[in-house]
């Protein structure tokens, strides 16, 4: 027998309680895990996003409001030796479903000579690109819109848009990517798309975002002033961010999903602490007498203090893995996709966040068992003996 | 390990309560020899536990000297009579104080795990500390499985494991019935004619206090008068 056995043998002592007290760590922290999973790939995105070196040019007012396609040329000009622009790419919403489905899928038509330039990190195979280049009706999707609708390459596909003048087109796929945040896209070649919208008397081609793919972190810099200055006071004045900050404020009705993880997550582990801490504080205060039979039979202040701390820690560490060990086996097993506005191929539990949180349990157990764990070294074991007489 | 004799001299003790001055010992002297089963009897409040808990270096007195043994308790600081409780004493209480969720051999085990010890000469000493109380079979019992008796001797096999030199007991046929009683009375008895253990045994219970050598009786914080029990010092002799 060793004391990590008596300690395990505590916990049955009140089978209900203990089963309760760990519930109330395992509960939150499985969701915890989620959203920390969920933070980390966001980040992970955004910190795939910074190496791009790519900015957004919108429109000042909306990104609904379009920007004339000529406007490319203008920002091109604007760096006429190509010292710090390496390409410029219109991009055009289409807003396309697929026939008879409800939920949308992230559809852009794309200026074909720049795309495979600024979308690099796509990892274009020649031939791709030829195909891309080749034929008008190519389309480049994301690998969870190809599974969700069983898509694969040289498929043909009709999308429908939600937006005038609501056109039906037929596209080829010539490519499926699984880069880092393109999973839920679909890219299609703007010429294409205006050509259409030019034949239902739609002629003013445009542009909702301009991405330009810069040479370095100073020229993305110099060319986000340059060119805000260059269109203000003009009829298109426009709006120049980095890819970061074009996506928060893309996904700013969500909020600000790492904050709030955060928040809850303080506000969690909090309320954890309390009712975990009340409940190791009656579950001693149950055990005076026996644990100053511990004392009297000669266990020192440091081993009750450890006894009761390790019993507290032991909960919450056992409770926090009760709740993330089969959400991450779940998660990793049925692999939910991500379709929609995060830019993730799947929700899995990453292992840093379940280090995190059996770092935060344990932290929860340790402030848990303080109290009681220092009564237990305050404890007068005469007094405690004497009281039953 | 040899028995342990007792010496307490001019020994006061006194609690505070609201910044009054509860007096309960009272320049109290007490000698027990390395050896001797002696019966602590007295008015309940008297000091008996008190008394029994400063020999045991539970508690230290507010003057005059304890010495068990070769030590010198009173000098000593709590942390140290904590490491000399483990090895010299073994208490036995009223009310067993046993961990409910632990077998009666896990109970006894309990004092070994402050010992560097195989874990089969734990095994071997917790087996012989059942067999003495006559518990040999009962190992894998919990205490809610025990009658009171039973639970008494597993309490005492967890006070016996460490062989301890002085086994001191508060009361400990007092939850008991006659005949129940009468068996613990008989185990300590042995314990100390066999095994040569020296005990104090507080009670209330006169025929108890007749299986001690000697009954001493606190009153009024002090020893007033003492006598000695001739037919059990009879058998312990023959013995
Ligand atoms: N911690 C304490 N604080 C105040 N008074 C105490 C404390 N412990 C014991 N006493 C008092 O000391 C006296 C002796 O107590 P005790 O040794 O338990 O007596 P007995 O065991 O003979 O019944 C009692 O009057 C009791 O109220
Ligand atoms: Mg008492």
């Amino acid at each position: 027998m060793t004391l990590g056995y008596v300690l395990l043998q505590n916990l049955r002592r009140n089978p209900l309680r203990s089963g309760l007290t760990m519930v109330a760590f395992a509960l939150p922290m499985a969701v915890f895990v989620v959203g920390i999973s969920l933070v980390l790939a966001l980040q992970q995105v955004s910190k795939a996003n910074e190496a791009e070196l790519r900015l957004a040019v919108q429109n000042r007012i909306a990104l609904v409001n379009a920007l004339p396609e000529r406007l490319r040329r203008e920002i091109e000009a604007l760096d006429p030796d190509k010292r710090r622009i390496v390409a410029v790419c219109g991009f055009r919403w289409f807003g396309g479903r697929v026939p008879n489905t409800k939920s949308g899928i992230q559809s852009l038509g794309a200026d074909p000579d720049t795309f495979p330039i600024v979308y690099r990190e796509l990892r274009w195979t020649d031939e791709e690109e030829q195909s891309w280049k080749r034929d008008r009706r190519a389309a480049v999707v994301g690998s969870n819109v190809a599974a969700q609708y069983g898509w694969n390459v040289g498929d043909r596909v009709t999308l429908e848009s939600t937006v005038p003048p609501y056109l039906s087109l037929e596209f080829v796929i010539v490519k499926i990517t699984d880069a880092t945040g393109r999973v839920n896209g679909m890219y299609l070649r703007r010429d294409y798309f205006e050509e259409s919208r030019a034949e239902r008397g739609f002629r003013n081609p445009g542009c909702n975002v301009f991405w330009l793919r810069c040479t370095s972190i100073e020229a993305m810099r110099e060319m986000q002033t340059l060119i805000d200055e260059h269109f203000a006071n003009s009829p298109n004045e426009t709006r120049t961010m980095d890819e970061n900050a074009f996506a928060a404020s893309f996904t700013e009705a969500l909020g600000n999903l790492p904050g709030l993880m955060q928040g809850i997550a303080l506000v969690v582990v909090f309320i954890v602490a309390l009712v975990a801490g009340n409940t190791m504080m009656m579950s001693f205060r149950e055990r005076t007498r026996e644990l100053a039979v511990f004392k009297a039979i000669g266990f020192s202040n440091r081993r009750v203090f450890g006894v009761v701390l390790s019993e507290s820690v032991m909960l919450a560490v056992v409770g926090a893995a009760a709740g993330i060990l089969p959400t991450a086996a779940v998660l990793g097993a049925i692999g939910v996709r991500m379709v929609g506005f995060l830019p993730i191929t799947s929700l899995t539990v990453s292992p840093t966040a379940i280090v995190i949180a059996m770092c935060i349990a344990l932290s929860v157990g340790v402030a848990a068992g303080l109290v009681p764990a220092w009564q237990a070294i305050r404890l007068n074991t005469v007094s405690a003996l004497r009281r039953v007489g | 390990m040899g028995a342990a004799g007792i010496v307490l001299r001019d020994v006061h003790k006194a609690y505070f309560k609201d910044r009054l001055e509860i007096p309960v010992l009272a320049g109290l002297n007490l000698e027990i020899a390395p050896g001797e089963f002696a019966a602590l009897m007295g008015p309940s409040g008297s000091g008996k536990s008190t008394l029994l808990h400063l020999i045991g270096g539970l508690d230290t007195p507010t003057r005059g000297s304890v010495r068990v043994g070769d030590s010198q308790l009173e000098s000593m600081s709590e942390s140290a009579l904590t490491a000399w409780r483990s090895r010299h004493v073994g208490f036995i209480f009223q009310m067993y104080h046993l961990v409910p969720v632990l077998t009666a051999a896990q109970n006894v085990e309990l004092p070994l795990l402050l010992f560097r010890m195989a874990s089969s000469e734990r095994k071997r000493r917790v087996q012989t500390a059942l067999s003495i109380v006559g518990l040999g079979d009962r190992t894998d019992h919990r205490p809610n499985q025990l009658s009171g008796g039973q639970e008494q001797r597993v309490a005492i096999a967890r006070a016996i494991v460490t062989d301890p030199d002085v086994l001191l007991a508060d009361e400990p046929t007092g939850d008991l019935d006659a005949r129940t009683s009468e068996e613990i009375l008989n185990l300590l008895n042995a314990l100390n004619t066999e095994f040569g253990k020296t005990i104090v045994m507080v009670t209330h219970d006169p025929r108890a206090a007749g299986h001690a050598g000697r009954t001493l009786h606190l009153d009024k914080g002090v020893l007033d008068r003492e006598e000695v029990n001739t037919r059990r010092a009879a058998t312990a002799s023959a013995s």
